[in-house]
C-alpha cells in the first residue's frame, strides 16, 4: 500500500510538469498581455512598454517556465497583477466561499441523490422512479443562472425571506460567532440549493444506473434465496457494490471543491475562485491563471489517487501491491 | 493604485488632492491654492492651513514631495506614472541615478512647485494634480513590497477613514471624526459599498437594500427604474464616447469617400434606440463629450445621417463598382472588410449585426470576428504598424476633463506598437491644430482651434465617434442632498448628503 501511493506520487510529476508545460503553451498563444487591456491614453507606449518589462513578459516563454518551475518549488506563485498581491494570497482569500459553498452544496447532493438513486433502482418503473427520473433531467438541464434568478426573485425579492446577493452582512455587529454563522448559512441557502440541484441529479442517475446493473445479479438473487430481509439485501449486499462508480465521481469532486462554480458566484455576489479566474483570464492575469490551474491540476492528480484508494475500502477485493 | 472606476470612488473618499474640478468642469483649489508662472511651466501650490490627516498628524508639502516621488520611483508599476512623468528630471530619478526629483521643490512647510520643462506648457498639465496625497510617516518604506503591503490599510486625509474590506464583497468607511475641515465633514455615518451582480442592481434597489447604484444604461432598465417608487434617478451625459477605427492604410479603406459610404449606409439612429434606448444617448460627431466647453456647434459636422443613395454613389465614386454578384469591385479586389468585434460588451455586436445587413445592400462583404477585449486590443492597438490585423474595430473610452486629444486616437505619434491610434491616418494640418490646442490657454482661442480641428476629423473620419451615452444612477428616497452629473461623481456631493 505505502509503496503503492508513492510509486502514484512519483509517477505524477511528469504528469504535471506535461500539464504545466501545456499551460504555458496556450497562454503564450493567446493574443494580448497583461497591458493590452489597460486603456489609459495618458499612458504612452514607453511606458507600457516599460510595464511589461516589469512583469517579466519580454522574457522567452520557456525561460520563463522554468524560472516558474524553480519559485513554485519554494512556494513562490508570483504576484497576482490586478489585486497586487501575492498570488497564494489571493486564492486564500477566495478559496474560502468557493470551499463552502461547494461542501454545503456536495452533502446536500449526497444525502438527496444517492438514497434517490436507489430508490429510484430497486423501484424501477414505479411512479416515484418516473418522477424522480424527472426531476433530475429538470435538474441536469436547467441553466443554473436561470434557475438562480428564479430563486432570486421569488424568494428574495418577492418574499423577501433570503437575502439578495453577498455571503454575509457587512452591518452585523454582533460578535457572537453564533449569529455570524447563522448569518452566512442563510445566504448560502439559495446558492446552495442552485449549485446542489445539477449535482444531486447526476448523483441520482450515476446510483441508480450502477445499482441497476448489480441488483441483477447472482449473488444478489443468492441473498434473497436466504431469506435475508430486503434492506439487508439492498443496502449491505447491492449498495456495496454499486458504489465504486459513484467513488470515481467523488474523486473528481476534489479539484470541483476549489475550481469555483462562476455562474452562480456570479448571480449571488459569493466572493469565490471562479469569479476571479475569469476575470483572470480575460485580464490575461498570467501569475494567477497559472497558480490557480496548477492547483486544480494537482488536486485532480490527488482526487484520482484518493478515489484509487477509496475502491479498496468499498471493494475487498482490490489490493494495491 | 486603482484598477476600476468603484476603486477610484473609495480612494477619493480616503484621499484628498491638490485639486479637484467642479461640476462646470473647471479645475478648483481642494488641498491647496495654485499660481503658474509666466511661462506657464511651474505650478506653485500653497497648502491650506490646519490640514491633518485621519491619524491627526499635519499634512505638509513633504508629504506632497513623497507621494510624487512614490509615482515615480524606479519599481512603481501601475497606471500613474504619467501624474509625473513629463515633470523636469523624472527619467533621471526614475531610473534610479539621483535621489532628487529636479522638477519637485519643496519650498516650506505649505510651499511646493511642480516645473514642467521649456515647450511643454499646456492647461492639461492641471490634470497631474489630481491625486490623493499620502502621509510619508505612515507610507514610507524600505523596500517597494513594504509599500506594497499598506494597499489594505489605507491613511489618508479624506472626509472617510477606511474600516474594513472583504474582495469582492464589500468595503467599509467610516466617517473620519478628526476631519480638519469640520464645516465639510462628513454627515453620515459611514459608507458601505458592496459587490451586486448587475441582474440584482434594480431589485436591490427596489428591496431597500442598496441605497445607491449605477444602473447600465437602456431603455428597459430605465422603464423598471421609472417605476420603482422608493427611489428617484440621475441620468446624465457620459465624459465618453463609443468609437469605430478604421484601418486606413489598407487598400479599401485608404479612400476617404469610402469611409464616408459606410458611414451613411449605418443607421445609427436605429443603433441608438435598439442598443439603448431613444434619449439614453446621441449620435456621436465630434471627437470631444458634447459636456465639454470644448464642443463645437453640431450644425458644423456631419452626422452621416442614415441615405443608401449617398452611399452607393461615394463608392461608384472612389471606383467600387457593383457587379453582378451584388458585391463592389475595384480592380479586381473585393470589398471585403474585416471587423474585430469583442463579447465582453453589447453594443460592438449590435452596430456590426446593423452594418452587415446595410452593409450587404451597398456591396460590401463584411466579416465579422468575435473576441473578447484583450484580443482586440492586441491586434489593434498593441500591433506594431503594418501588422496591425484588422479592417475596422469598435470600442469605447472615456474621457478626462481637459479635452486635450494628445497620444490618444487621433494623435499621429500614437501610430506605433502600444500606441492608441491604430488607424494609420496621418494629417499633419490636424496635429498642428492639435498642438495648437494643448499649449494654448485661452479659453476662447482653444474652442476655435478645437473647432477646426473636430471638422477635419469629422469629415475624414479615420476614427467614427459613434454614440454619446448617458449613465443612470438610481437612489433612495431616504438619501437626501446626492447629485450625481457628468463631472460630478457621488464622492464628490456625500458631503452634502443626509440620511432621513
Amino acid at each position: 500500500m505505502k509503496n503503492y501511493i508513492i510509486r502514484r506520487l512519483i509517477q505524477m510529476i511528469p504528469v504535471l510538469l506535461g500539464i504545466l508545460f501545456i499551460l504555458f503553451f496556450i497562454l503564450e498563444q493567446a493574443p494580448g498581455t497583461p497591458v493590452s487591456n489597460m486603456m489609459n491614453p495618458k499612458m504612452t507606449p514607453e511606458q507600457k512598454a516599460e510595464l511589461a518589462q516589469k512583469l517579466g513578459l519580454d522574457t522567452p516563454w520557456n525561460e520563463r517556465f522554468v524560472n516558474w518551475i524553480g519559485e513554485a518549488l519554494r512556494g513562490n506563485l508570483g504576484y497576482s497583477i490586478n489585486h497586487k498581491k501575492p498570488v497564494t494570497q489571493v486564492i486564500g482569500d477566495y478559496a474560502g466561499a468557493t470551499m463552502l459553498l461547494a461542501l454545503v452544496s456536495l452533502t446536500i447532493s449526497i444525502i438527496i441523490g444517492i438514497p434517490a438513486g436507489v430508490i429510484s433502482a430497486t423501484k424501477q418503473y414505479s411512479i416515484a422512479d418516473n418522477m424522480l427520473t424527472v426531476i433530475s433531467f429538470i435538474g441536469i438541464s436547467i441553466p443554473s443562472f436561470f434557475f438562480g434568478l428564479l430563486l432570486l426573485k421569488f424568494f428574495a425579492v418577492d418574499i423577501q425571506l433570503f437575502p439578495l446577493f453577498g455571503l454575509r452582512d457587512p452591518l452585523l455587529m454582533s460578535t457572537n460567532p453564533f449569529d455570524k454563522i447563522k448569518d452566512m448559512a442563510w445566504h448560502l441557502v439559495l446558492p446552495s440549493i442552485v449549485l446542489g440541484l445539477n449535482s444531486t441529479a447526476s448523483f441520482m442517475r450515476y446510483t441508480r444506473s450502477s445499482m441497476l446493473e448489480v441488483i441483477k445479479q447472482d449473488y444478489i438473487r443468492t441473498a434473497r434465496a436466504k431469506g435475508l430481509k430486503e434492506k439487508t439485501v439492498i443496502y449491505r449486499h447491492a449498495f456495496r457494490n454499486a458504489v465504486i462508480p459513484i467513488i470515481t465521481l467523488l474523486g473528481f469532486w476534489i479539484p470541483g471543491l476549489f475550481s469555483g462554480a462562476v455562474v452562480t458566484e456570479s448571480i449571488f455576489a459569493l466572493p469565490g475562485l471562479g469569479k476571479i479566474s475569469v476575470e483572470a483570464t480575460l485580464t490575461r492575469n498570467y501569475p494567477l491563471i497559472l497558480g490557480i490551474n496548477s492547483m486544480l491540476a494537482v488536486l485532480t492528480l490527488i482526487g484520482a489517487l484518493v478515489a484509487d484508494l477509496l475502491y479498496a475500502v468499498a471493494d475487498p477485493r482490490i489490493r494495491f501491491d | 493604485m486603482t484598477d476600476n472606476v468603484y476603486d477610484d470612488y473609495v480612494v477619493n473618499l480616503i484621499f484628498e488632492h491638490l485639486i479637484d474640478n467642479n461640476a462646470e468642469a473647471e479645475y478648483v483649489p481642494e488641498l491647496a491654492e495654485w499660481t503658474l508662472s509666466e511661462d506657464h511651466l511651474t505650478y506653485t501650490f500653497t497648502l491650506k492651513d490646519g490640514i491633518k490627516f485621519s491619524d491627526g498628524t499635519p499634512l505638509t508639502t513633504a508629504d506632497v514631495e513623497f507621494t510624487y516621488k512614490t509615482i515615480a520611483h524606479p519599481k512603481y508599476n501601475g497606471p500613474r506614472a504619467h501624474a509625473v512623468a513629463s515633470l523636469v528630471g523624472y527619467d533621471a530619478f526614475h531610473k534610479g541615478e539621483t535621489d532628487v526629483f529636479e522638477g519637485i521643490k519643496v519650498i516650506d512647510e505649505k510651499t511646493i512647485s511642480f516645473t514642467f520643462p521649456e515647450g511643454s506648457a499646456a492647461p492639461a498639465n492641471i490634470e497631474c494634480f489630481i491625486y490623493g496625497i499620502m502621509p510619508k510617516h505612515y507610507y514610507e518604506f524600505e523596500t517597494w513590497e513594504d509599500f506594497l503591503a499598506l494597499n489594505e490599510a489605507p491613511l489618508g486625509s479624506g472626509v472617510c477613514v477606511f474600516d474594513s474590506w472583504a474582495p469582492k464583497e464589500f468595503i467599509k468607511v467610516m466617517k473620519n471624526q478628526n476631519y480638519w475641515d469640520s464645516a465639510n465633514a462628513l454627515q453620515i455615518d459611514g459608507i458601505l459599498m458592496s459587490e451586486v451582480p448587475d441582474e440584482s442592481i434594480l431589485s436591490a434597489l427596489q428591496t431597500n437594500q442598496i441605497d445607491l447604484a449605477q444602473i447600465s444604461s437602456s431603455s428597459e432598465n430605465l422603464e423598471a427604474a421609472q417605476s420603482l417608487s422608493n427611489i428617484h434617478l440621475f441620468n446624465y451625459l457620459g465624459n465618453g464616447y463609443t468609437f469605430m477605427c478604421f484601418n486606413c492604410i489598407r487598400p479599401q479603406l485608404n479612400d476617404v469617400r469610402v469611409r464616408q459610404a459606410l458611414m451613411y449606409a449605418l443607421d445609427r439612429e436605429a443603433f441608438i434606440e435598439a442598443q439603448y434606448g431613444a434619449g439614453l444617448a446621441e449620435v456621436g460627431m465630434a471627437p470631444i463629450s458634447p459636456s465639454s466647453w470644448a464642443f463645437p456647434d453640431a450644425s458644423e459636422l456631419n452626422a452621416y445621417s442614415f441615405d443608401m443613395e449617398k452611399a452607393a454613389q461615394l463608392m461608384d465614386e472612389a471606383g467600387w463598382k457593383m457587379e453582378t454578384d451584388g458585391f463592389r469591385y475595384k480592380d479586381g479586389e473585393k470589398m471585403h472588410i474585416k471587423w474585430l468585434v469583442y463579447t465582453d460588451s453589447a453594443w460592438p455586436g449590435t452596430l456590426s449585426g446593423m452594418a452587415a445587413d446595410t452593409w450587404k445592400q451597398l456591396g460590401v462583404e463584411l466579416e465579422i470576428e468575435l473576441m473578447d477585449f484583450d484580443t482586440v486590443s492586441s491586434r489593434t492597438m498593441d500591433a506594431a504598424p503594418g501588422e496591425k490585423d484588422f479592417d475596422i474595430y469598435t470600442m469605447g473610452f472615456s474621457l478626462s476633463v481637459d479635452p486635450d486629444p494628445t497620444g490618444a486616437l487621433f494623435d499621429d505619434n500614437a501610430y506605433v506598437a502600444g500606441g492608441f491610434n491604430a488607424s494609420g491616418y496621418k494629417n499633419e494640418e490636424a496635429m498642428k491644430l492639435v498642438a495648437e490646442g494643448k499649449a494654448e490657454f485661452d479659453i476662447a482661442k482653444r474652442t476655435e482651434i478645437y473647432k477646426e480641428w473636430a471638422k477635419i476629423m469629422n469629415t475624414e473620419i479615420p476614427h467614427v465617434i459613434i454614440a454619446y451615452r448617458s449613465e443612470i444612477f438610481g437612489c433612495n428616497n431616504r438619501v437626501k442632498g446626492m447629485e450625481i452629473d457628468t463631472y460630478k461623481t457621488f464622492v464628490q456631493s456625500i458631503r452634502k448628503v443626509t440620511i432621513e
